[in-house]
């Protein structure tokens, strides 16, 4: 062996490390990101500082910055719920819309003479439940026919996504504001199943998904569900071996996600957007999920300050638009992190040494392989 | 239905289909290394935005796809670093190089102070054959009325496929996909092979994106491709990892974009289908094949490549 390097396992890593990996991605990415910044011919800090000041320098940016958070600690609980037990539910996107439809379906159906009390939770299940339909989508052939799950939740986002756009666009359905002929839009949802708001725009729907994260979290690491859920996803062998169910847990698991994705699109419309508006939906906040959660580790918790730096950029975007800077730089950053973030999960998984003398380096690198 | 509009259907499906094409067999030639690479999409836009600003900076068409094939093979290797060096999950790590490559495509279209967006391309391809044999009907357009890159897609398929499955190089490719410690047993440097196929695969890919900014829709806009880096990933498994068959499934999807202008052209009640629920099928078709092609036993004779998206460890052989 010739190496310099000798690269091995890693048992647990420690906390910090933990911490200083993320950490480390974002600072990366604004690195490379701050490449093509200045090769277009902006000043890489100017830029930074503009986003800093628009997400945090005001009320108005926290709340906005709070507000475009919400439903990123949704979108990443679905997604890391899926992905930590090998489950690919790359359909986000789509389980965010349908839940949007769902809940905005809901609440203008229940109409404005149901009292708060009733119509509020009742429109926010609804998102979750039309999430977790249209995960089933892919989950039912994923679990019984073995069909792969990547291929289906993707294609599933652009057939969610064109549903939308025929509500709205494509018909006179009831999720169509009749009162605007001049261009389609989104009837408004009545005011008793819109979400109070506490602090200018921002409403109580960041409470609501920060509480569900942490069930989230109580559910997969604390009960006796989720330890068997977690066999699965470590190794659906032993699961079958010691007498769960995996085809089961599986699709349980795969409808949470989707509900989880579907709470964020019903929180969404019931929150800040107010009616079915692809405009205001179609963000990306399904794939954005996916950042976050990678970001956070697949950590149901630490998805709580990632999705709120997600949001924070999201919510600085437009802003860059009135230093002539274009708002797509938020998405180069996010794709950045994203690379950043998978490529850190070498580090904490392995540990990179430098031997000291060659031949020791030789033994220690078999006892390493062994 | 009318037998030109039928025509027209056809011909129009083979230009939507010619990205795909090479889309489709980049990804078949990266995946039978063993690699999943769900960046398509990413290596797609960077082609596309490179290829078309290259042409429109020098007005050469042969530049620009030279251009766009470079920097989505350079972009591809970001993905082969992760999961051949690094030895990641390939599934994030895709999802990463789209979202950065969509990203960074749509930065770079709108940066500075004279952006591309909304300028149209200085040269864009035009079909090869002006009349004589292109004007036969029928065979002519469906034959001779295309322009260069759609011959090169035909090209580019059948040379995969004699690639794959005639030289000792595809079959050292297909070992490595198959089996890596098998076929590093035999001296085959796994890594370096991968290395090689993921950025083959990337630089068809960023071919594929700059027919769309050179030849589909020669002007600059954000979101140029659709969601044809999506649909390439799709049609590996429809094509179940053939090069050839790739070529058809291909303009099956180019056929099912194309249907909502040609329900369009043939009057009530067809025109009377909203456009959103067509815009559909492509995805509706992709989905409906995936379960039907790979469920239960049969998915054992489609022939995915038995290593797809392990990550292999020497070490640990």
């Amino acid at each position: 062996m010739t190496r310099r390097f000798i690269v091995e396992p890693r048992g647990l890593a420690s906390l910090r490390l933990r911490i200083l990996v993320p950490v480390l991605s974002v600072l990366a990415a604004l690195i490379v990101s701050g490449v093509f910044l200045a090769i277009t011919g902006e000043n890489p800090l100017a830029v930074y500082g503009e986003m800093i000041d628009a997400a945090f320098g005001s009320g108005r940016g926290i709340s906005e910055t709070l507000i475009s958070s919400t439903p990123l600690i949704l979108t990443g609980v679905a997604a890391a719920l899926a992905f930590k037990m090998l489950v690919w539910n790359i359909g986000g996107e789509g389980q965010f819309i349908m839940g949007a439809v769902f809940a905005s379906g809901v609440a203008i159906w229940l109409g404005p003479g149901a009292p708060a009390a009733i119509a509020l939770p009742v429109v926010i299940v609804a998102g979750g439940l039309g999430g977790a339909a249209w995960a089933s989508v892919a989950a039912i052939p994923r679990v019984y026919l073995g069909t792969n799950e990547i291929i289906t939740t993707l294609m599933l986002n652009f057939i969610a996504l064109s549903f939308m756009n025929f509500l709205i666009f494509g018909s006179s359905s009831p999720w169509r504001d009749p009162a605007v002929s001049t261009f389609p839009s989104g009837r408004p949802i009545p005011d008793n199943a819109r979400l109070p708001e506490f602090f200018n725009r921002l409403d109580i729907g960041i409470f609501i998904a920060i509480v569900l994260a942490v069930a989230a979290w109580w559910l997969i690491g604390k009960t006796r569900w989720g330890f068997a859920v977690r066999i699965v996803g470590d190794s659906p062998a032993t699961a079958e071996y010691v007498g769960i169910t995996v085809p089961k847990k599986i699709l349980a698991v795969f409808l949470l996600s989707g509900a989880a994705a579907g709470l964020a699109g019903g929180l969404f419309v019931s929150g800040p957007v107010g009616a079915l508006d692809p405009r205001s939906l179609d963000l990306g906040l399904g794939f954005t999920g996916i950042i976050v959660a990678a970001l956070a580790g697949l950590n149901l918790i630490a998805v709580i300050p990632v999705a709120i730096l997600m949001g924070a950029l999201n919510n600085a975007g437009p802003s860059l638009q009135s230093i002539g800077v274009p708002t797509a730089t938020v998405t180069m950053m996010q794709g950045a992190i994203l690379i950043f973030a998978v490529a850190g999960e070498f580090f904490i998984r392995h540990r990179i040494r430098r031997p000291k003398r060659e031949p020791e380096a030789e033994g220690l690198a078999e006892a390493a392989t062994a | 239905m009318n037998e030109s509009v039928l025509l027209l259907t056809i011909v129009a499906a083979i230009g939507l289909g010619t990205p795909l094409i090479f889309a489709t067999v980049g990804e078949i030639i990266t995946e039978r290394a063993g690699i999943l690479n769900l960046g398509v999409q990413g290596m797609m836009l960077i082609g596309a935005v490179t290829g078309f600003w290259a042409t429109f900076q020098t007005g050469n068409l042969i530049l620009g796809v030279v251009v766009a094939m470079a920097c989505a093979s350079a972009l591809s290797a970001v993905h082969a670093f992760t999961s051949v060096t690094l030895r990641v999950n390939q599934i994030v790590s895709g999802l990463a190089l789209a979202l950065f490559g969509s990203g960074l495509a749509s930065f770079l279209g709108r940066a500075g102070s004279n952006p591309l967006v909304g300028n149209p391309s200085r040269a864009e391809f035009e079909p090869l054959i002006e009349g004589g044999i292109a004007d036969i009907p029928v065979v002519g357009p469906l034959l001779f009325g295309h322009d260069i890159l759609v011959y090169v897609s035909w090209l580019v398929a059948g040379a995969a496929s004699y690639y794959l499955f005639r030289t000792k190089m595809g079959l050292s490719l297909r070992a490595v996909g198959e089996d890596p410690a098998s076929a590093e047993a035999s001296g085959i440097d796994v890594g370096k092979v991968r290395y090689i196929h993921v950025m083959i695969g990337g630089a068809l890919a960023g071919l594929g994106g700059a027919y769309f900014s050179l030849a589909l829709t020669p002007t600059w806009q954000d979101d140029p491709i659709g969601a044809a880096g999506w649909i390439a990933i799709a049609l590996v498994i429809l094509a179940s990892w053939r090069p050839w068959r790739a070529v058809f499934a291909a303009y099956l999807f180019g056929a099912a974009e194309r249907v909502q202008f040609t329900l369009q052209t043939l009057g009530e009640p067809w025109s009377d289908i909203p456009s959103t629920i067509l815009a559909m099928l492509p995805f509706v078709l992709a989905i409906v094949a995936m379960i039907v092609l790979t469920s239960g036993k049969r998915a054992r004779f489609l022939g995915a490549p038995e290593a797809l998206g392990i990550p292999y460890h020497r070490e640990q052989r």
